[in-house]
């Protein structure tokens, strides 16, 4: 199948949602509209509040403080899951050691900790930040780890009889097999350094798309609710062809291009 | 300990070598037993033995790579401590990074004796083209063919110009054209300045086709070495050619006489395996 009808189909499906959406929330059928538009918004409802936002540029400003604490949980997140990577696969005892505290802390539902972190860091973009690290953390930590693990024994066996040392090992051989593993798991880390920080911006702050969704709500705004999460999504879709950028630059060298985005 | 060579030591000499492994259910798997084994300087080596024999842990313990569990390995009269730093190793399955271009591959290989960036580019790419590779600086592995991997991996090893060469099946996994290329490569190589070389095949004619002298392998388990000829054919040779020799048949005929009992042996002890 071509480019052009793939994309025709997919846009196809949209307008066949938007259309069903705006037929039942403003068409009367037998008398009544099937969907209350008080608790359904319209799509046209919604489109003409994102525009409206968009133009006022206040919306400008939540977006900002997002897209801040996303890049910073991530950067903090990835920066802390390569070093311990690094550490428990080049260190059997340490790994050993912490296993069943790695394993329990990983397993505890990160949201609950959101609470604890607007108590400790306030309710400002740090709060956010530490709970987005939490979740990219885990990610980057246990591929880095299984990356550096599972390096080709005899690429390390060819790089030591050349001569390496443990400086240039980490260097030519540990660090890129990390690398590539990291990459591999690029958008879900990207992906969990948003929810952490849209999570934390719903649950207590004064800035932010979570804030703004989470004020609509309050007030039962159906359509701001809507238009948040509209923006969210967009948002989303960006950040993410960014991340397919950066990762085709960067893994030039593999053999097929990576669809893997468990 | 002086790392100078001591003129007449052989360049690789095994003395009473024992490879044992501990399995995963505790109990020992004596894997080569007994072996005495001396590479001369410049002496061209093939060691040849049936599936499974031990060959390549042979071939480990003179890097280094494996600590044989009773016996010495001597590197020109010195005990090897370590790593085996005067050898170069060209393993049998894909040893380069494959993260870094051909040339990167090659370079990589002279950082550690120190040679800046600019300089181990410049080098690795003269060593490129004498494997015939001058046009291919720029691809990564996956984008080469696997004698055109294994020639990026012959100069990566030449490069750092060790003075032994140890190789493992290196030529086992290509096509057999491609084979007699490698073969004929390694030859001219070779020639130039003479290293000494332990080659291990299970492929007979690979081996008297190069090798100065083919050491025969029993079957595992406790291998040991069966036989012990020398292959007085002129240099130099061309692989394909010399084949239609008819002293090369005389040889074949003799050293497979000692080998064919063990590979038979070794596959009656396949088939019979659980």
């Amino acid at each position: 199948m071509n480019r052009a009808v793939l994309l025709a189909l997919q846009l196809l499906v949209a307008l066949a949602f938007l259309l069903l959406w705006h037929v039942l929330t403003t068409v009367p059928i037998g008398g009544r509209k099937l969907l209350d538009p008080f608790f359904f918004s319209t799509p046209l409802d919604v489109l003409a509040r994102t525009w409206k936002d968009l133009a006022g540029g206040e919306l400008w400003r939540h977006l900002g403080i997002t897209l801040l604490e996303t890049v910073l949980a991530f950067a903090t997140g990835a920066t802390g899951g390569i070093l311990l990577g690094f550490a428990f696969a080049r260190r059997a005892l340490l790994a050993a050691v912490f296993d069943p505290y790695v394993k329990a802390a990983n397993a505890l539902p990160r949201v609950v900790l959101a609470p604890i972190f607007a108590l400790w860091f306030g309710l400002g973009i740090w709060s956010k930040v530490a709970l987005g690290f939490t979740l990219v953390f885990f990610i980057v930590f246990f591929n880095v780890y299984q990356g550096v693990r599972e390096v080709s024994p005899t690429v390390l066996a060819n790089a030591r009889m050349l001569g390496m040392n443990e400086r240039q090992l980490m260097r030519h051989v540990y660090w890129p097999a990390a690398l590539t593993w990291m990459f591999s798991s690029l958008h879900t880390s990207v992906g969990f350094a948003l929810v952490g920080a849209v999570v934390g911006e719903y649950l207590g702050s004064a800035g932010g798309l979570g804030y703004k969704i989470q004020q609509a709500e309050s007030v039962f705004d159906v359509t701001g609710v809507f238009s948040g999460m509209l923006v969210l999504t967009v948002f989303v879709i960006l950040l993410d062809a960014v991340v397919t950028a950066i990762e085709k630059r960067l893994l030039v060298w593999r053999p097929a291009p990576a669809t893997a985005t468990s | 300990m002086t790392g100078s060579r001591d003129a007449g030591a052989p360049a690789v000499e095994l003395a009473g070598i024992a490879i044992a492994f501990t399995l995963s259910d505790r109990s020992t798997y004596r894997a080569v037993q007994g072996i005495d084994l001396q590479v001369a300087a410049g002496e061209f080596v093939a060691i040849v033995g049936p599936t499974g024999c031990g060959k390549s842990t042979l071939l480990n313990a003179s890097a280094g790579l494996l600590q044989p569990s009773a016996g010495t390995v001597r590197i020109f009269g010195t005990p090897l401590a370590g790593l085996n730093r005067r050898a170069g190793y060209l393993f049998q399955q894909d040893a380069l990074m494959p993260w870094k271009t051909a040339l990167d591959n090659v370079a990589v290989a002279l950082e550690p004796a120190g040679i800046g960036r600019g300089e181990a580019r410049a080098r690795a790419l003269e060593w490129l083209g004498r494997v015939g590779l001058k046009g291919f600086a720029d691809r990564y592995p996956h984008m080469l063919s696997g004698g055109q991997r294994k020639r990026v991996a012959l100069a990566q090893i030449l490069i750092r110009d060790p003075e032994i060469l140890l190789m493992d099946e290196p030529f086992g996994p290509l096509d057999a054209q491609t084979r007699q290329i490698m073969g004929n490569l390694l030859l001219d190589l070779w020639a130039a300045d003479r290293k000494a070389v332990l080659f291990v095949t299970h492929d007979l004619e690979e081996a008297i086709a190069l090798a100065d002298r083919v050491i025969v392998m029993s079957a595992g388990p406790a291998a040991g070495l069966i036989g012990d000829h020398p292959v007085p054919l002129a240099r130099p040779r061309d692989i394909a050619e010399i084949r239609l020799d008819p002293e090369f048949h005389a040889i074949h005929r003799t050293i497979w006489g000692s080998l064919r009992a063990e590979v038979q042996r070794a596959y009656a002890q396949g088939e019979a395996a659980p």
